[in-house]
């Protein structure tokens, strides 16, 4: 089992000029749980994400991870940058695009963060760059540069690469948005036995059959406001709320033919 | 140290030297416009001896840097019979120079218009002529604009060279007052001043005239 | 041109050559330094700096190199910079061109999709571990042609130095017309060789880039 972080969001706000892209959002991610983030494009998913590791700087309100504030040390005092990229540490995080650097290897890119921000020798984090490759099924490719890669290969070295700083969180952006839904399915594969070990995970999705199956909680997102928050049957299956159910029908019928 | 008065007295002979800048940037971009729009016409032409000359021309041009360009001019023009005065040997070189740039200016412009453009006039049944002067040409010179300024620009630069060859503008003008007043660092960076004033206008209407012509 | 002539002239010739590409060399390694440097504080520093560094742009670029050799070699000496004629020339080399290297570096970090850095941000790399590991060598990749290609133009700008008695080339052939009246031929040669030259480096030059690219991205 691994150590697995709790995550506290309270009374969180952030603006884009005078757009409110979130709106005093409340929510509490329990350890080991898996939470999927539903909702249309432009709803607030990945700032909400993105404002947990602080990549998005959210402008009040307050984002606990393990009890500890992040970004600030107190109310419009911003943490500095040593303590926050520390915090950042037990924090992985996986892109919609992926984000490798080209210019290396699939190893190195792996093994760049524990070079550089773990200080662990080059030997030392090559092994463990190819173990966490191992773990997600590329141990062959681990000399590939990123371009002779398939998209769904290059989300699973960005996976690779969060899980081998050993994160006690993963936050995914939509991780299989950029993909051919055929290479959907082996990041998803992925992604469920970090589940099962413990991870906590946070996930913005658009893969309902994933938050069905996987989530231990989902929450439904719109025009900056967290609907709800409950079990994936309760928000999938038995919605309330007539925004979730307009936002399921909608989607439903773009997914038959 | 630094000479209030000997900067701001400058400034009067200098700004009357700044009409040679002026006119031999302006006349130099007008020929480079002329000569570089038959280069550039010449390039994509169907005539591979036509193309060739006009990539000789274009690379020859761009090769040789100007100063050496302007003593060539202004040596070989007596030798070869063409006693003209200075100004025009300075024009000449200016704007053979310039139309290196321009026709590359053009061919680019040109290039980046989508492909689909064409065929659509094509497709309408517009014959070549009518797909040049109504669809291709307007959008390419509209495109340019910023370049082209961009070019006037480096030609009000460039003209300090001809002072080599014992024209008044700016540069010259400020020898001779560096020379009379013997404080060569107020008498420069006036001149500095006067280049970077009309380089600064020249650069905002270019701005203005993007801003306008972005549709 | 006589034989003799160019036996008399040839060790000066050889000498302008030598003093051309000195200055052609080291102008564009400092002027790319610096450019490298207020690109990065473009980048970093706080915005009452980064206007600092815009006008010191603004008006390098808005001024021709010949004054701005005045001012630096007959104006310098009024503040007490005192300087012979080729390292002036060298300085002010330098000095113009770290504007446009400058803003070559700006677009070709620019060209660095954001996500890339944030993925360091995310895994808690620090800054100066994201620009000497991720900004820089892909920045340096997108901007290589451009880089290349200022260089190139820097290789032209080299004979203005003549004008302030830097002897490059430019410089000797002018005092070797002067004594032998072939202002014409010396001037005509002259321009042939400098064709050839930015035709020779412009090859190599993208010869080189196309290798390095091909080896930073790829490495098939």
């Amino acid at each position: 089992m691994l150590a697995a972080s709790s995550v506290e969001m309270r009374k969180v706000n952030k603006y884009y000029g005078k757009f409110q892209a979130l709106k005093d959002i409340d929510l509490s991610i329990p350890p080991g749980k898996v939470t999927c983030l539903i909702g249309p494009s432009g709803s607030g998913k990945s700032t909400l994400l993105r404002c947990i590791n602080f990549l998005e700087e959210y402008d009040s309100g307050e984002v606990r991870i393990d009890g500890q504030l992040i970004g600030y040390d107190a109310p419009n005092k911003k943490m500095s940058g040593r303590r926050l990229r520390e915090m950042r540490r037990s924090i992985g995080m996986v892109f919609q695009q992926f984000n490798l650097w080209p210019h290396m290897t699939a190893r190195e890119n792996v093994a760049e963060g524990l070079i550089r921000v773990r200080r662990i020798s080059k030997a030392d984090a090559d092994r463990r760059a190819s173990e966490a490759l191992a773990k997600v099924g590329l141990a062959d490719k681990s000399a590939s540069h990123p371009s002779r890669l398939s998209g769904g290969q290059q989300q699973r070295v960005a996976i690779a690469r969060a899980i081998a700083m050993e994160p006690k969180l993963m936050l995914f952006d939509e991780p299989t948005s950029a993909l051919d839904p055929e290479l959907v399915g082996e990041v998803l594969s992925v992604m469920r036995t970090l589940a099962g070990e413990g991870m906590t995970m946070v996930v913005v999705t658009h893969e309902m059959g994933f938050a069905a199956h996987v989530a231990d909680q989902v929450g439904f997102m719109e025009k900056g406001e967290l609907v709800s928050v409950a079990s994936p049957d309760r928000i999938l299956h038995r919605p309330e709320d007539a925004r979730i159910q307009s936002f399921l029908r909608t989607y439903h019928e773009r997914n038959s033919f | 140290m630094f000479s209030l008065a000997v900067f701001f007295q400058s400034f009067g002979p200098l700004f009357w030297a700044a009409r040679y800048t002026l006119l031999i940037s302006v006349l130099g971009i007008g020929l480079g416009i002329v000569i570089g729009t038959l280069i550039c016409a010449a390039r994509l032409s169907p005539y591979p001896p036509l193309r060739r000359f006009a990539a000789v021309w274009v690379s020859f041009l761009r090769g040789v840097p100007l100063l050496v360009q302007l003593l060539v001019f202004y040596y070989a023009l007596p030798v070869i019979g063409l006693d003209v005065p200075a100004m025009v040997a300075a024009v000449v070189t200016v704007g053979i120079c310039a139309s290196a740039y321009i026709s590359e200016i053009w061919r680019g412009a040109i290039a980046a218009l989508p492909k689909g453009q064409a065929e659509a006039a094509v497709a309408i049944g517009m014959t070549p002529v009518d797909v040049w002067t109504r669809v291709i040409l307007p959008q390419a010179v509209t495109l340019s604009l910023p370049a082209l300024i961009n070019e006037l620009i480096l030609l009000v630069k460039a003209s300090s060279l001809v002072s080599v060859v014992g024209i008044l503008e700016i540069t010259r003008a400020s020898q001779a007052q560096a020379a009379t007043t013997f404080r060569p660092l107020e008498v420069y960076i006036a001149a500095a001043c006067i280049y970077l004033l009309i380089n600064l206008c020249l650069a905002a209407l270019g701005r203005y005239l993007e801003h306008r012509t972005a549709v | 041109m006589e034989w003799s002539v160019l036996q008399q002239y040839g060790p000066s010739l050889l000498k302008g050559f030598g003093n051309t590409i000195l200055c052609w060399a080291l102008g564009t390694v400092f002027g790319m330094a610096l450019g490298l440097v207020i690109a990065l504080i473009q980048r970093y520093a706080p915005r009452w700096v980064t206007w600092i560094v815009q006008i010191y742009i603004e008006v390098i670029r808005g001024t021709p190199f010949l004054v701005q050799l005045f001012v630096l070699y007959y104006g310098g000496p009024l503040v007490g910079l005192r300087l012979d004629a080729l390292p002036a020339g060298l300085l002010g080399l330098t000095i113009y061109g770290s504007p446009y290297f400058a803003e070559i570096f700006r677009s070709g970090f620019r060209a660095v999709p954001d996500g890339q850095i944030e993925a360091a941000r995310a895994i808690g790399m620090s800054e100066s571990d994201i620009v000497r590991r991720i900004l820089l060598p892909l920045g340096l990749v997108s901007a290589l042609p451009a880089l290349v290609n200022f260089s190139i133009i820097l290789t032209k700008e080299t004979v203005i130095l003549s004008i302030i008695t830097v002897p490059e080339l430019l410089y000797q052939v002018q005092r070797m017309s002067a004594e032998t009246f072939r202002y014409v031929e010396a001037n005509l040669v002259l321009a042939l060789f400098f064709w050839g030259l930015v035709e020779t480096i412009s090859r190599v030059g993208l010869r080189l880039e196309a290798r390095i690219t091909k080896h930073l991205i790829e490495r098939t």
